[in-house]
């Protein structure tokens, strides 16, 4: 059996007196690339923020490589260094004196306090590979608030391939890319996954990226509503129950969405 | 017209007084400490945060006035407790935090000149708190102040990482095993700290303008985020000694002078600044 990366079950999480997430459990096994697909409103967002403890919960486990997630979101700093986030996007207002470099540098540092200059010889190299990897070398003395949404999200993967990491948390990364972009993004997801042996979550609303790269869905709308591979879980039945009637008429117009 | 020009030996003169020193020795400091302070502020866009505090802590005098305490013991108490209050209402409240700060401030110093106008002695020398008394700095104020940016130093220095990735997107970092409502609430329990310890040598109408200008115009021109702090720390330090010493020498109000090097610094950083943005696509 292979390797459990992380494991919720029955996840409840609740948000200013209403639930928004109910009784969620699935497990992600080693170096599986999972999507988390689901409607606006569904509790994608919420449900990825409550696995890494940034949300509290209202009741349910969550485990991560093996540790149990601490009623107020605490984990080992040894599991923390292995589970990297992405948000939707992030929001910088006005010039942002932070170099890339700077950036992606407190990707590799440990949590906790610490002197600045410690460790710095290996972390500017850490930095210096990193950036590498995501063809991003001539953004190293750029600010972050001066990038292109697509150069930040290069940057950001840079911010997690800097550290051995087990799992990935991505929160919409195609948001704000164009179809060019969002393709030359997700095809270096691709090809990092698989030399990095990352097991990566994935919330997504390209459905057809899904189908091709994925290889599980979970479908998410409050509850879970399947799960399973892409062509199981992303059948039109399953497709009109998670999103309604109305979405299946705009999915066949979709173009290159159609599958016989 | 101004009443005395310019005149070395004038200014040789004031050098070689004690209360000169002191008073020269505070701004050093003071400029320090709002430079290093504000510049994480100005991230945070907690700005405003210094203002309104800067206006609440007459509030905070004026008790220390009225029980007869060293204004100076009763305001880090007081700034503790608003910086306390003011998180913990912007926590709970559904009102955008700038308006709360807003009614807590214009509050506090509507009562603080309800009580003011009730001390008799002390009716002439409101000048002094609203523009601060630079002049007056005792050794002891010195050393509480050496003690404050050894402290904030030390603690911004410590969790740097934790403070940037916090500034960056709270999820992001709280993901990265940041302790982010800890490190949120010391921080400015520590801005507020260092306003109130300001105030005396700055005044409260003036005291954000040491923890903003110095950081807005290192933001400016500054290319990576050390490079920013310690432009800032060192253009707050060096705007309060030529602000000084030109207040010396031209007989001018020390405060305002201060604030007005540190405008010309500004306006400076806006000159060199790089005008063309990048373009975001």
């Amino acid at each position: 059996m292979a390797e459990m990366i992380l494991e919720v079950s029955h996840l409840t999480i609740g948000r200013e007196g209403s639930t928004v997430v109910e009784d969620v459990s699935f497990i992600l096994e080693a170096e599986s690339d999972t999507a988390l697909v689901g409607p606006n409103g569904a509790g994608k967002s919420t449900l990825v923020q409550a696995i890494l403890g940034v949300l509290p919960r209202r009741a349910g486990q969550v485990r991560l490589l093996g540790h149990a997630l601490g009623a107020r979101g605490q984990l080992p700093a040894a599991v923390r260094d292995q589970v990297a986030y992405l948000p939707q996007s992030i929001a910088l207002q006005g010039r942002f004196p932070l170099s890339v470099a700077e950036f992606v540098g407190l990707g590799w540092d440990r949590a906790g306090l610490a002197l600045p200059w410690r460790g710095r010889r290996a972390r500017g190299a850490a930095v210096t590979l990193a950036l590498a990897k995501v063809g991003g070398e001539a953004l190293a003395k750029r600010l972050v608030s001066d990038l292109s949404t697509g150069q930040l999200k290069r940057v950001l993967l840079a911010f997690c391939v800097v550290r051995p990491r087990r799992l990935l948390v991505l929160d919409e990364a195609q948001a704000g890319l164009d179809a060019q972009a969002a393709e030359q993004f997700h095809s270096l997801l691709f090809d990092l996954r698989r030399s990095e042996g990352w097991t990566i979550l994935q919330v997504s609303h390209d459905l057809e990226m899904v189908r091709r790269t994925c290889s599980g869905v979970l479908c998410l709308n409050r509850s879970l509503r399947c799960s399973g591979t892409p062509d199981h879980a992303l059948s039109p039945a399953q497709l009109e129950r998670l999103y309604g009637r109305g979405w299946v008429a705009y999915h066949h117009h979709h173009p290159g969405a159609s599958r016989s | 017209m101004l009443e005395s020009g310019f005149d070395p030996a004038h200014l040789a003169q004031l050098l070689a007084l004690p209360f000169m020193q002191r008073a020269l020795l505070a701004g050093l400091l003071t400029g320090l400490l709002g430079g290093l302070l504000g510049s994480f502020a100005v991230l945070r866009q907690l700005s405003f945060f210094s203002d309104a505090l800067g206006h609440s802590a007459l509030l905070g005098i004026s008790l220390g006035i009225l029980l007869g305490l060293n204004p100076t013991l009763v305001l880090i108490p007081f700034a503790v407790l608003f910086a306390l209050g003011v998180n913990h209402l912007a926590g709970r409240s559904q009102l955008p935090t700038d308006a709360l700060l807003n009614i807590v401030y214009s509050s506090s110093l509507a009562l603080a000149v309800l009580l003011l106008s009730r001390v008799r002695s002390y009716k002439g020398g409101i000048q002094q708190l609203l523009f601060g008394d630079i002049l007056g700095v005792s050794w002891l104020d010195l050393g509480v102040i050496l003690l404050l940016l050894l402290g904030a130093g030390g603690y911004l220095l410590l969790s740097r990482r934790s403070q940037i990735l916090l500034t960056i997107d709270e999820p992001l970092a709280i993901s990265r095993g940041v302790a982010a409502g800890w490190h949120r609430l010391m921080f400015i329990v520590v801005l507020a700290v260092v306003v109130a310890i300001s105030i005396k040598a700055v005044g409260v109408l003036l005291i954000s303008a040491f923890v903003v200008i110095p950081a807005c115009a290192s933001r400016l021109v500054s290319r990576g985020f050390s490079t920013y702090v310690l432009v800032a720390a060192l253009l707050g330090a060096g705007c309060a000694v030529l602000g000084l010493l030109a207040s010396g020498a031209f007989d001018l109000p020390s405060g305002p002078s201060v604030v007005v090097v540190q405008l010309l610094g500004f306006l400076l950083a806006l000159l060199v600044a790089p005008h063309t943005r990048s373009a975001r696509s």
